[in-house]
């Protein structure tokens, strides 16, 4: 919208944290966002980009009773979503549907599926199945790993197992493994915790402190990539969980979050509260990439995008168009870019 | 005239012949057509036709000449009559005498036939005679012969019968050679005859040899007879099939066994070597050696001649000695020690090279050393470097039993001071080996100074690295030990000496280096040219340069890390949302306070002072929070019922339009910069984690109250005022973002509560 920026723009009203790539819809490349906003009425975006690339155009404003902490699409319909809210003293988590016909309706109300509620504590996140239909849901909060059971068409969902991370573990995040429905990886203050989920039991954990996200590699097995406070970012290899194949300088600030390119290897996008967006190309895209040969040390940094106003709390790629992503500062302000440009450098 | 004119015409005819005889096969023929034409020459030929020369001469010539002609020819034919008159007289003449001669012949062989009988008589009767003679003598010469054979027996077999008694003189007198020439020449007889007739006279003999080998061992094994002596003792236990196999065994243990004694003097005089400041000591031990070696090398020399078969021996025995002089070289290298005494080892070694090659060309023992020497000088000058790279780290880390009183500026300048001058003296060193006039450290000259430099290289890189190592083991030993207490202070503290002694390297130690290098260590290039060049400053520099920034960006993150925790305690624990009214300033700003006044004291002793100023291109990001949000200008505008907070967020918005300040610049070498980096990074984080919150209105009092206390003191710390107020502002703004109702404290109580904080304190 301004400066050398080229990238596609659109406002939200107000601040905003989460935004996600519309997977199911195969038609356009589409990403829904939620505002974060303590005293106003909250709204989801539907947002598509133009066939030309060239525009963001809203498809769909719909109101959310509260302010978004986080929002996940679903993988297999495109009008379900999960959304985690907070009333500002409690946090509650809900699966959405967006009603049909709503270009038609004025201001459309989404429609509740099922509410993720449980008793306890503060809900950090709701994770679908990255890899396909799955009837399952996690959710995640402060002290619980709950896992769901959705039907979607009767519109309930019942808690399928709960296990509780133990007293001193304040659970923060997680990343449920494309590779194996039985796995989630979930982040606590000073490790990363491997969940099985049909035990219920944790099986292995990373030492590693204030993981703010963490993303599988959804191209290769076993990898991991976390985003630490002041670390930057660190790739993993589960095989190894002593130390990681890779590190990557990160930001300035805290690196926030951290997207595998769900079609280029090795390509790794993070956002920082020093309000960038870092493009990385990890070595570790060649399986014998942690033997680090010193005559080709290359700059794993591609680009940086710096049009930002305020801290990048989320990016995501588009399934759809993999060269592209979306990128919504604190400000709610949502950019596309294409990474296009840098690809050939590989 | 005519006479004259006869052999000129032959002469020139002849000529002809022969040209003709050479131009055409038929002499015949072309005489018959050359006298066809014409030639009045031919009139002395074979072929002379007397009518066709006529015929030509009176074609040919005219009357004149015709008569001429007839003159000349009567006087010819006048002349050849003469010759001819003479001719036959003359032989007439020996005819006559001939027959006379034959005539006196014939009478005076008449009488020699009975002289021939006569003579044959006589002769017959000469040789009856000397028959007789013959005959009659025949039987006494025989005799005679055979009388002198026995004889010539007889006296042999006195030979031996006298031979133990001759022996026995010869053992007396030491002509232990004649014993043996006659003992060698007895043999045969003995081995004919010794079992019958002479055993008593072999038996005495044998035992008298048996003494003359024994004598003979023993003159070979004692050192004090010539080896002249020697030698003939060997050449004649030879002769008398002894052993000698096993006797060359024998002196050859000896030898190695004096080796064995050469090496215990060795260590003896490394030893004092060591502590020979004093020259006099150490110079009469090495005498001793060069006096023991020089013995060594003479006995070399006499085996040599002794059994000159030996050599293979030899040349592994001086070997050997050669091998342990640099096993005992380097074993002593472990010690520490300097080039000077390498050079006297190497001096030392070298000599009693030279001393058994002289005696020993063979074993190519300056060649074979030469080697030895190649492996020891490059490992001395690794060791060196790698007791340098220990020296740094130890002036670094401190002297271990009081950690405590090893401030950083200590380190920082013992370090400085390590490195330059170490590397000042190392290089000295090395300059001392290379100008020594040591033939054997002369060869390696080249290879010397390519190793130094490699070594340099080499030196550099494992440096970087282990700094990268110190610091890592110090950045995980603070996230262990993160309550921190003075120990792992003066941890962190090294990650910031790191840092400077990396940009010390590159800014000053390095070109140091390199210049000194250039003027001492030029040449080289033994190495080949394919490499490069063995030292490449350009890339040490780099190196640390970047080592220098990365361990500067590790200390501050070290720091913020540490901040971040307290943060993140304050602001994980207390419920917000029921927060009650604040009464006080939290003490979480004097564990701030106090995080940020431990990393500035730090700072203070290593880093220079930097002066003030903002590098607007630097800037790798900028937060001005809410700036491009109209909406919610909007928005306060609207919420006229909460005009107080709109109120207080709207000086909040015109102060950030007024200003955009960068938080993210690039660090530089001062204390300003490292310091205010560390506070801007610790707002940022302290802004986020008020974003994750949310508050009511006593929380969000009570963070206006701390940020307000705040201000001051991190004005003073950071001394960049602007960015941070703004910081500053940020917390707040986010703080009243993420309120449920910002009503902001009144600024009299706001006060009233500094006062009483600042008064407690």
């Amino acid at each position: 919208m301004q400066g050398a920026s080229s990238g596609v723009g659109y406002g939200l009203k107000y601040q905003a944290r989460c935004i996600s790539d519309v997977r199911a819809d195969t038609d356009h490349t589409s990403f829904l966002t939620g505002t974060l906003s303590l005293k106003e009425e909250n709204e989801v975006h539907l947002i598509r980009l133009s066939s030309g690339g060239t525009e963001l155009v809203c498809e769909g404003l719909f109101s959310h009773p509260n302010e978004i902490w986080d929002l996940r699409s679903c993988p297999f319909d495109q009008r379900i979503f999960s959304t985690v809210y907070s009333s500002g003293e409690s946090f509650g988590a809900a699966v959405w549907q967006i009603p049909e016909l709503y270009g038609q309706l004025n201001s459309p109300q989404l429609e509740k599926i099922a509410s993720l509620d449980s008793l306890v504590g503060k809900i950090n996140c709701v994770l679908w199945w990255p890899s396909g239909k799955h009837e399952k849901l996690i959710s995640i909060d402060q002290e619980n790993i709950f896992s769901w059971n959705l039907d979607c068409s009767k519109k309930v969902s019942q808690v399928q197992s709960q296990e509780s991370a133990g007293m001193l573990h304040y659970l923060s995040g997680g990343a449920w493994d494309p590779h194996d429905v039985n796995a989630v990886a979930a982040t606590c203050e000073s490790s990363v915790q491997f969940w099985d989920l049909r035990t219920m039991k944790k099986t292995n954990s990373i030492e590693c402190t204030h993981v703010h996200d963490l993303e599988y590699d959804t191209r290769k097995k076993h990898i991991l990539v976390t985003a630490e406070d002041e670390s930057g970012i660190h790739i993993w290899d589960l095989r190894m969980p002593k130390v990681p194949i890779q590190e990557l300088p990160g930001h300035a600030h805290w690196t926030w979050t951290v997207r595998c390119n769900p079609e280029y290897d090795g390509l790794i996008l993070s956002a920082g509260t020093d309000s960038t967006v870092n493009l990385w190309l990890s070595s570790s895209s060649s399986e014998d990439g942690m033997v680090e040969s010193p005559t080709k040390r290359f700059n794993p940094l591609l680009n940086t995008y710096t049009d930002y106003e305020d801290c990048v709390y989320s990016v995501a790629w588009s399934t759809r168009e993999p060269w592209i992503f979306a990128s919504l500062s604190y400000d709610g302000r949502v950019v596309v870019e294409s990474v296009k440009p840098y690809l050939s450098k590989k | 005239m005519a006479a004259e004119d006869v052999p000129l015409d032959d002469k020139a005819k002849r000529m002809r012949d022969l040209l003709s005889s050479f131009y055409s096969p038929d002499p015949s023929m072309s005489s018959n057509a050359s006298s066809k034409p014409g030639s009045l020459d031919a009139i002395n030929t074979a072929s002379f036709d007397a009518d066709q020369y006529m015929d030509l001469l009176v074609q040919k010539s005219n009357l004149e000449v015709l008569l001429k002609r007839h003159v000349e020819m009567a006087a010819e034919i006048k002349n050849l009559d003469t010759d001819l008159q003479m001719l036959v007289y003359e032989n007439y003449n020996k005819f006559i005498s001939a027959t006379d001669t034959i005539r006196r012949m014939k009478s005076n062989i008449v009488g020699m036939e009975s002289n021939m009988e006569q003579l044959l008589d006589k002769i017959m009767s000469v040789q009856s005679r000397s028959d007789g003679v013959n005959t009659s003598l025949f039987e006494k010469r025989e005799h005679i012969e055979k009388l002198h054979r026995t004889r010539n027996l007889l006296r042999k077999v006195q030979f031996i019968f006298d031979l133990p008694a001759r022996l026995g003189k010869c053992i007396k007198s030491e002509a232990y050679a004649d014993a043996v020439k006659f003992y060698t020449g007895a043999m045969p007889i003995f081995k004919a005859y010794g079992d019958s007739s002479f055993q008593d006279c072999k038996r005495a003999s044998e035992e008298a040899i048996a003494t003359i080998i024994k004598n003979l061992q023993g003159k070979l094994f004692s050192d004090s007879e010539s080896i002249q002596s020697r030698a003939e003792a060997a050449v004649l236990l030879k002769q008398l099939d002894f052993p000698v196999d096993s006797l060359k065994a024998k002196l050859l243990e000896k030898l190695e066994q004096s080796l064995a004694d050469l090496e215990v003097k060795t260590e003896g005089i490394e030893s004092a070597g060591e502590d020979s400041t004093s020259h006099s000591g150490g110079g009469s031990s090495i005498g001793n050696h060069e006096a023991s070696v020089g013995e060594f090398a003479e006995a070399v020399r006499a085996y040599r001649v002794i059994f000159p078969d030996s050599d293979k021996q030899l040349i592994s025995l001086s070997r050997d000695l050669i091998t342990r002089h640099f096993e005992v070289t380097e074993q002593y290298m472990q010690k520490h020690i300097s080039s000077a005494e390498l050079l006297n080892f190497l001096k030392i070694i070298w000599t009693d090279v030279l001393l058994l090659d002289n005696v020993l060309e063979e074993a190519g023992l300056p060649d074979f050393s030469l080697e030895a020497a190649r492996l020891v000088v490059k490992k001395y000058i690794s060791s060196k470097l790698t007791h340098f790279q220990q020296d740094i780290a130890d002036s670094l880390v401190g002297p271990k039993e009081r950690v405590g009183d090893y401030s950083l500026q200590d380190a920082l300048e013992a370090g400085k001071k390590t490195v330059l001058q170490g590397s000042m003296d190392v290089l000295l060193d090395f300059r001392q080996l290379l100008d020594d006039k040591l033939e054997l450290v002369i060869k390696l000259r080249d290879s010397i100074i390519d190793w130094v430099l490699e070594g340099f290289q080499v030196f550099f890189r494992t440096l970087d690295d282990h700094f990268v190592l110190l610091s890592e083991k110090k950045s995980s030993l603070d996230q262990g030990l993160k309550e921190g207490a003075q120990t792992d202070k003066a941890l962190t503290g090294l990650v910031l000496v790191l840092s400077q002694i990396s940009v010390f390297i590159e800014q000053s130690a390095i070109p140091t280096i390199t210049e000194e290098i250039a003027s001492s260590f030029s040449g080289g290039g033994a190495r080949g040219y394919e490499y490069g060049p063995a030292f490449v400053p350009g890339e040490i520099c780099r190196r640390f340069r970047s080592a220098g920034e990365k361990f500067v960006n590790l200390y501050i993150k070290i720091r913020t890390q540490r901040i971040s925790v307290i943060l993140r305690k304050r602001f994980t624990t207390p419920n917000w949302v029921k927060h009650k009214e604040p009464r006080d300033v939290h003490m979480f700003v004097d564990l701030l306070l106090q995080e940020l006044e431990a990393a500035r004291s730090e700072v203070k002793q290593i880093l220079p002072q930097g002066i003030r100023k903002h590098h607007r291109s630097d800037s790798n990001g900028s937060t001005t929070s809410s700036r491009s949000n109209p909406l919610r200008d909007d928005r306060m505008g609207r919420s006229n019922t909460h005009r107080a907070r709109s109120q207080l967020l709207e000086t909040h918005l015109a102060k950030l339009f007024k200003q955009k300040v960068e938080i993210f610049t690039k660090v530089e070498y001062t204390q300003e910069s490292v310091v205010s980096t560390i506070v801007k990074l610790s707002l940022k984080s302290l802004q986020e984690f008020v974003r994750l919150q949310t508050f009511n209105r006593s929380g969000f009092q009570q963070i206006q109250l701390d940020i307000q206390f705040l201000r001051m003191p991190l004005k003073e710390i950071a001394e960049d005022e602007a960015a941070v107020d703004f910081l500053l502002d940020e917390v707040i703004v986010a703080a009243s973002e993420r309120c449920l109702d910002p009503i902001p404290l009144e600024p009299p109580i706001l006060d009233k509560l500094i006062q009483a904080k600042l008064a407690k304190s």
